[in-house]
């Protein structure tokens, strides 16, 4: 009797993967997402150009005491213009900063395009090489980090912002402002 | 007539010339570019053996050496510019690691978080030959 009870158990395993399987299959997730090593850890520091200014941009002093946005951009970059609506509502938030990061673009062209399309940051960082990308974990623009008063990062997007990013970036400030 | 002759001699040059360049060269497709490359031989080497088992992000499924992507190439200047400051193997690995985490390295690695997709297989292998075993000698006595 107690022979033929276990010969089910091997089913109930089967059927037990089967569930995760489709578990997963049916979850809104996206497989080619890489997870984000730096979460919770300190933003990389780095030294760059100011693209509206002549001074430098220090991540050291700039990236701290506030919750900071940062968005890494690109003109040439469709995805980018598409989120760039949202990155402005998110620029209207009181007591952040708005950083972005323009990425391996030409000054020229981007000065034009936020001109066109309208300046949502308080300070650009230039990134040309495309280095300080590389250095925070970058792999595909266009990526927004949030980072809270003391510079670590909180979360990640990687791709465009939509409206259900876009509340749930704003969710987030809330909760750690 | 003799045109044709001469079209099906210059196609059976070209068939010769297009297979034997690929039984000659068959490793010659991939992504690095010759001003890429480190004048020290050696490094280079180095840098093309680490660059074989970092994964290029954005096709995912191509090593960096292979790929075309420029943050594949952003990846292989990176590599060889930290190669060329001194950097051992261990130390550009734990650098992209760090960034990117363990899913960049082709080859997994072997640490807390996913022991247990290595050694079960090995598990399961044993408990089957096991049972096996088992149900055997309970043949053999009956």
């Amino acid at each position: 009797m107690f022979k033929k009870k276990i010969l089910i158990l091997p089913v109930l395993f089967f059927i037990l993967i089967l569930i995760i399987f489709f578990y997963l299959l049916i979850i809104d997730r996206n497989p080619s997402e890489i997870p984000s090593a730096l979460l919770n850890k300190k933003a990389p520091s780095f030294q760059t150009n100011r693209l509206l200014s002549d001074k430098n941009f220090n991540s050291d002093s700039e990236l701290i005491g506030k919750v900071n946005l940062v968005n890494f951009f690109a003109t040439w970059c469709k995805p980018c213009r598409d989120e760039h609506p949202y990155i402005q509502k998110l620029s209207n938030i009181k007591n952040i900063r708005l950083i972005g990061i323009n990425y391996k673009d030409n000054k020229k062209k981007t000065k034009e395009w936020l001109n066109k399309f309208g300046n949502p940051y308080s300070k650009i960082a230039v990134d040309k090489n495309g280095r300080i990308a590389i250095d925070w974990g970058v792999y595909g623009i266009p990526e927004t980090f949030i980072i809270d008063k003391n510079g670590i990062i909180k979360y990640r997007h990687v791709g465009p912002i939509n409206k259900k990013i876009y509340k749930k970036i704003v969710l987030i400030i809330d909760n750690i402002k | 007539m003799r045109e044709t002759k001469k079209i099906f001699k210059i196609n059976l040059t070209l068939l010769f010339v297009i297979f034997f360049n690929f039984q000659i060269f068959p490793n010659i497709s991939n992504g690095v570019e010759p001003e890429e490359m480190l004048a020290d031989k050696k490094m280079e080497l180095e840098a093309r053996i680490i660059s074989k088992n970092i994964r290029c992000l954005v096709c995912q499924n191509q090593s960096i050496d292979e790929s075309n992507a420029p943050l594949a190439k952003d990846l292989r200047i990176l590599i060889r510019d930290e190669l060329r400051e001194g950097k051992s193997e261990e130390e550009i690995y734990k650098y992209l690691t760090d960034r990117y985490g363990d899913f960049i390295l082709l080859k997994p690695a072997f640490n807390l978080s996913n022991i247990l997709l290595w050694l079960l297989p090995l598990f399961f292998l044993i408990l089957g030959l096991f049972i096996i075993w088992n149900k055997s000698r309970n043949f053999r006595n009956t």
